[in-house]
């Protein structure tokens, strides 16, 4: 009985691992997409679509809050920090708009 | 035995009533009549009055009233939420108005709209002798040659969204495990079209119809190999836009220069009427064949995948084609037309948060509507009927 026991909690606790695993690369990219989004879809909005600033906050904005934002007009760059990833996106060109740029 | 024989017999009672169809037979589609004065916007559109063309000013005005009226709170980004209407008739331009701060210059994102004209692409490339619909993709793409399953799938079964790759094409919905939002912004971001090529496959190549924006951004990958990046860089703006005479757009690249075909075509509206324009138009522009015969019937084409694919309610609201949209319906796997008060005829590109390319041949109509509507208010079909009404009969 004990025996049996201990064979199902071993293939219990390997599920859970191949679970965790299975789902780790999902979990860890996750807090990235807030970041991502938001600096992609405002640079898009601002540089190729044209619209005011105000109106690319509210086109970007997700349900989870950003904590920084930084429009770089200079540099034609967006960049964002929320869930504690930082990401930025480039407007590089009429024809090939904006792209994501961070590691 | 006896109880087993009636499982099996409910069994098979219950698969019968899941194929048995209210409609029947194949779905219809008729060819195109080719038309015989095209009136091409060279350099734009001409504009005429809508009685000119046989439509109702005063009818059109409910049409208008419909896609402008805000429904909900705007700063909680609910409603109906219009951008941009433009309408053609006859090849000329009848309505036009546009929203929170559009203007006929300013581009605006058409979201998968952008996967119709990656097909336009895959037109203009199969029409001089570079690809086949039958190819398998490895013959072009070495990422789609990592097993055998893999190597089975074609360019075809690509365009009919029924490569079998196990995407999960959810957005707002289930952001954690959703690969087209893993594509666009986190782990498949630097080259789109290698992440989609690493899916396993949850079905055989061409047997399920499975709306993917990776099937899309596989295709992209395919053509920059096709053509050398040199001219794949050019491809789209060499081969479609100059000479439809379209100067003011933008089509964003993943992180290894591939165009986002799923997602980020920037256009005005009056623009993709052009694109709309030339499938009325059975692929000639301006007199000149710029899609192979028979391309746009493909296009109008429900995808064959239909016939196999498990039933679910959700099948209703796609008629995919070959990365458009029919008005057909799948007879066969019950499937009615998505807008039943439209004509039959018309098809559609279509993209996320309402961005919209109608082609209604029997009524000579091109309509474009963008948006950002959050929410499913705005009812295409509701929609297409006060069109379709304005039109004088």
């Amino acid at each position: 009985m004990k025996r049996k026991i201990s064979v199902l909690l071993s293939l219990l606790f390997l599920f859970i691992l191949f679970w965790a695993q299975w789902n780790w690369k999902h979990l860890s990219s996750f807090p990235s997409i807030i970041s991502s989004f938001y600096s992609k879809e405002y640079c898009s909005c601002y540089f190729v679509m044209q619209l005011s600033e105000e109106q690319c906050h509210d086109f970007a904005r997700q349900w989870v809050p950003i904590s920084e934002f930084k429009l770089d007009k200079e540099n034609t760059s967006v960049t964002v920090k929320g869930l504690g990833r930082t990401n930025t996106a480039k407007y590089l060109s009429k024809e090939y708009g904006c792209t994501l740029v961070t590691e | 035995m006896k109880r087993s024989l009636i499982f099996l017999l409910l069994l098979t009672f219950l698969q019968c009533s899941k194929d048995l169809s209210p409609f029947g037979g194949e779905p219809e589609v008729t060819t195109l009549t080719p038309r015989l004065k095209p009136e091409w916007p060279n350099p734009n559109w001409k504009v005429v009055p809508p009685e000119s063309v046989g439509v109702s000013t005063n009818k059109l005005k409910l049409a208008e009233e419909y896609a402008f009226t805000r429904t909900g709170d705007e700063t909680d980004r609910k409603g109906r939420r219009t951008d941009a209407l433009v309408i053609l008739r006859n090849g000329k331009l009848i309505y036009e108005k546009y929203a929170r701060n559009f203007s006929e210059e300013k581009v605006h994102l058409t979201w998968s709209v952008s996967k119709s004209i990656l097909q336009t692409m895959y037109g203009i490339a199969v029409k001089a002798g570079l690809v086949k619909l039958d190819d398998p993709g490895y013959y072009h793409y070495e990422p789609l040659s990592r097993d055998e399953a893999h190597k089975k799938i074609t360019i075809r079964h690509l365009l009919n969204m029924s490569s079998g790759l196990a995407a999960e094409e959810g957005y707002e919905s289930g952001p954690l495990k959703s690969s087209v939002i893993a594509m666009l912004y986190t782990r498949g971001r630097k080259d789109m079209g290698a992440f989609c090529a690493g899916l396993p496959l949850r079905a055989e190549p061409g047997t399920q119809v499975y709306y993917s924006s990776c099937d899309t951004n596989i295709l992209s990958a395919i053509l920059k190999k096709v053509y050398g990046v040199e001219e794949y860089d050019k491809l789209p703006f060499e081969k479609i836009f100059k000479p439809l005479g379209i100067t003011n757009v933008t089509f964003e690249r993943d992180g290894s220069g591939t165009y986002i075909g799923s997602s980020y075509l920037y256009m005005t509206a009056k623009d993709l009427a052009k694109i709309g324009y030339l499938y009325l138009n059975d692929g000639i522009w301006n007199g000149e064949r710029l899609l192979p015969e028979g391309w746009v019937q493909f296009t109008r084409t429900p995808a064959p995948g239909y016939i196999s694919t498990p039933y679910s309610e959700d099948l209703a609201e796609d008629n995919y084609t070959a990365h458009w949209y029919a008005n057909t319906g799948v007879p066969e796997r019950g499937i009615h037309e998505p807008w039943p008060d439209a004509p039959k005829d018309t098809f559609a590109g279509l993209g996320h948060w309402g961005q919209m390319l109608y082609v209604i041949p029997s009524l000579d109509l091109i309509i474009v509507r963008f948006g950002d509507d959050r929410e499913k208010a705005f009812i295409k079909n509701d929609f297409l009927k006060l069109v379709k009404e304005s039109v004088i009969r």
